[in-house]
């Protein structure tokens, strides 16, 4: 079975559930909701098959390089949806965050390179490990940046007033404010193995511990961690809404140009 | 159904009669079995359903009188001991499929004083429900009542017509929800006890909150209204009370505004971020205007939740136009099983059923027969169609001579039941 064509595959099953949640969401039907969730599964496992079969064509993980870590990485979010939808019992967040799946999944499936020999170190499951609990702590704090940016919109309609099909359709505040804080809190959890795992692993091929990115993921931390001890701290939902979104910059931040420009081995190169 | 469809409706409402006259046409539900059997026994009405509720009074029924409306609105009159030319100007008659299409928009809300609303549908079912404990339904007005029933709940969920809340409490609740999900979860603190706090307490009540607090600066005014569940505070208590309480309603007549921005921050601050809502429904306002410049802090005067009642409504009028859609769907579906049910369309398909019995039946004995000669083929033929003849007199009779229109109906469907009469077209 060919990687690129499951993956389209698991693409256009994602925009089915995708199409699913909106008119479950117009027309406020829970059947259309199920179905939409069910689509979602059926689409989870095709594109889990898609990257075992590109993991086996490279012989390691299936996400060596930049554009096979974005497949994972949509795989990885759209898993932590599905868990945030049962463990809180909400689904009208749906269509504002399978989108993000489909882009990532979508530009993976477009950019796929051709598969380059295992570099000397990048093998084995320590490094394994620390890759995937990375981009696991990626996926989660994305979807809490885009539940921070959905609290943001309802109580921004809350107090203006504005109480149209949006504002009746999103889930309370207070639901929106939990399902982030679960995200936020898997996703410091994931972020903090995987640095821990770094570290050892740096130490081991590098000599040093130091890199770039070992100081921006610690900022990173350090900024979600306030969010997390945000009612500790008497923070508003909207403050710990904000430094979801603060936190996410920093992350697109470490992965873009401390990634390129000053990380050692972060480049995907 | 054409000419004469014994199918009838009579009616008053609030668009057309003045609330003095329809209190006094009300059916208490504890009469409404009583007003049923009477109808029945006078001969005019065979099949009876009485919706009464504050806003309508109207007579649904399949009927046996010459002059049905007239004999309906005499019977009410005499029922609520009224002069009849008193009722007759202001009640509506309609019969057929302007009845059947009166009864589904009354379902579906599109007839209430307040469109879309949800308590007709219940008051409808009620209607069938007693009116069937009594004996006063059959097959038409059931299968009428149950369809229009279906219809509403169809309307409600396809269409935003009875969506959104219209009412200063339904708004009010609604807003709770979106910033607290579970309501009766929640704490509440209601400052005030008159009629408005009433209200609202009771509202609560109903959805099942646990913890209320009722403060009110007459301590025993705040004991009664909280001796159905919940606590009475104490005036000084407010302050103290405040970081506990999720929504605060606030409904006093007080000519200056009791809580100020600084008492709100200092709860919010104490509940540790945990948003506040406050609904302000005092005029002049309870509440701080700048209240509701703070974080945390979610104000609704009631200017504001007016607003939003008024554009809910007005959202649900846009939807009136699919709920129609629905509604003739639904009636032109109740139509075509009721027309089905006439004597003429029963007979001309029973006729047409024994014919093709007949005919497969001759062709096959023919068939089977290789050495019968012309002429007596031309018996058999005529022998089979004598039979024909013959089995359908009875009924035949039997629907065309019933003179009260239920049973007929009743019969109907009998026969289409038992010869499969709907499997075949």
């Amino acid at each position: 079975m060919n990687a690129t064509l499951l993956g389209l595959f698991a693409l256009a099953l994602y925009g089915a559930a995708e199409g699913f949640s909106i008119f479950s969401l117009r027309k406020n039907s829970g059947a259309l909701g199920r179905a939409a969730t069910i689509v979602l599964t059926g689409a989870l496992l095709v594109h889990f098959v898609a990257l075992q079969v590109r993991a086996r064509t490279l012989h390691s993980v299936p996400y060596r390089d930049l554009s096979d870590s974005m497949s994972f990485f949509a795989w990885l979010m759209a898993v932590a949806y599905l868990f945030l939808a049962f463990r809180h019992r909400e689904r009208s967040t749906g269509p504002f965050l399978v989108p993000l799946v489909m882009i990532f999944l979508a530009v993976s499936l477009v950019t796929h390179p051709s598969p380059s020999p295992v570099k000397k170190g990048l093998a084995g499951p320590l490094f394994a490990f620390h890759v995937t609990m990375a981009i696991l702590g990626y996926a989660a704090l994305s979807l809490a940046f885009v539940l921070a940016l959905l609290y943001l919109v309802q109580n921004r309609q809350l107090r203006t007033r504005r109480t149209g099909l949006l504002f009746s359709r999103l889930p309370a505040l207070d639901v929106l404010d939990r399902m982030e804080r679960t995200a936020i809190g898997v996703g410091v959890a994931a972020l903090g193995v995987s640095l821990a795992l770094g570290v050892i692993w740096a130490q081991k091929n590098w000599g040093t511990i130091w890199d770039a990115k070992l100081g921006a993921t610690l900022l990173v931390l350090l900024v979600y961690a306030t969010a997390l001890f945000s009612t500790r701290l008497r923070l508003q939902g909207k403050k710990t809404a904000f430094l979801s979104v603060i936190g996410f910059s920093l992350v697109l931040f470490s992965y873009t140009i401390v990634n390129l420009f000053f990380s050692r081995g972060h480049a995907f190169r | 159904m054409t000419e004469s469809s014994p199918l009838v409706l009579v009616g008053w409402d609030f668009r057309r009669t003045p609330i003095a006259v329809r209190e006094r046409l009300a059916f208490t539900p504890d009469r409404i079995g009583e007003a049923l059997a009477r109808i029945t026994r006078q001969g005019v009405l065979s099949e009876s359903v009485i919706v009464s509720t504050c806003n309508r009074s109207e007579i649904y029924g399949v009927g046996v009188a010459a002059d049905v409306e007239d004999a309906v609105t005499e019977f009410v009159a005499g029922f609520h001991q009224l002069e009849k030319p008193a009722i007759v100007a202001s009640r509506y008659g309609l019969s057929g499929a302007d009845a059947v299409r009166h009864l589904f928009r009354v379902s579906a809300g599109l007839e209430s004083l307040v469109l879309g609303e949800d308590q007709i549908l219940v008051q409808v079912r009620e209607a069938l429900r007693i009116a069937s404990a009594a004996g006063a339904t059959r097959s038409v007005l059931h299968r009428l009542f149950q369809q229009a029933c279906a219809s509403g709940k169809r309307v409600r969920t396809e269409t935003g017509v009875g969506t959104r809340a219209t009412s200063i409490p339904g708004v009010a609740m609604e807003l709770a929800r979106k910033v607290y999900e579970d309501i009766d979860k929640r704490s509440f603190l209601i400052v005030g006890a008159g009629a408005t706090a009433a209200i609202f307490y009771d509202l609560l009540i109903g959805r099942g909150a646990r913890s209320i607090d009722v403060v009110n600066r007459s301590f025993e005014r705040a004991e009664a209204l909280a001796s159905r569940g919940g606590t009475a505070r104490r005036w000084e208590e407010l302050s103290a009370r405040l970081p506990q309480a999720d929504v605060v309603v606030f409904a006093t007549a007080s000519p200056t505004p009791i809580l100020g921005a600084a008492q709100v921050a200092a709860a919010l601050s104490a509940r540790r971020g945990k948003p506040m809502l406050f609904l302000d429904l005092g005029v002049p306002r309870n509440v701080e205007a700048a209240v509701s410049n703070l974080d945390g802090a979610f104000l609704y005067a009631v200017d504001d939740l007016k607003e939003i009642a008024a554009r809910n409504l007005a959202d649900r009028e846009k939807d009136v136009p699919r709920a129609e859609s629905i509604l003739e769907e639904e009636i032109a579906d109740f139509l075509s099983w009721y027309g089905s049910l006439a004597v003429v369309p029963t007979l001309a398909s029973l006729r047409r059923r024994f014919e093709t019995v007949r005919a497969r039946e001759f062709d096959d004995a023919l068939a089977k027969l290789d050495r019968v000669a012309p002429e007596d083929r031309e018996k058999i033929r005529l022998l089979a169609q004598s039979m024909v003849r013959t089995l359908l007199r009875r009924p035949t009779s039997a629907l065309k001579d019933e003179p009260d229109p239920a049973r007929r109906v009743e019969r109907a469907e009998a026969i289409r039941h038992v010869f499969g009469l709907d499997e075949e077209e």
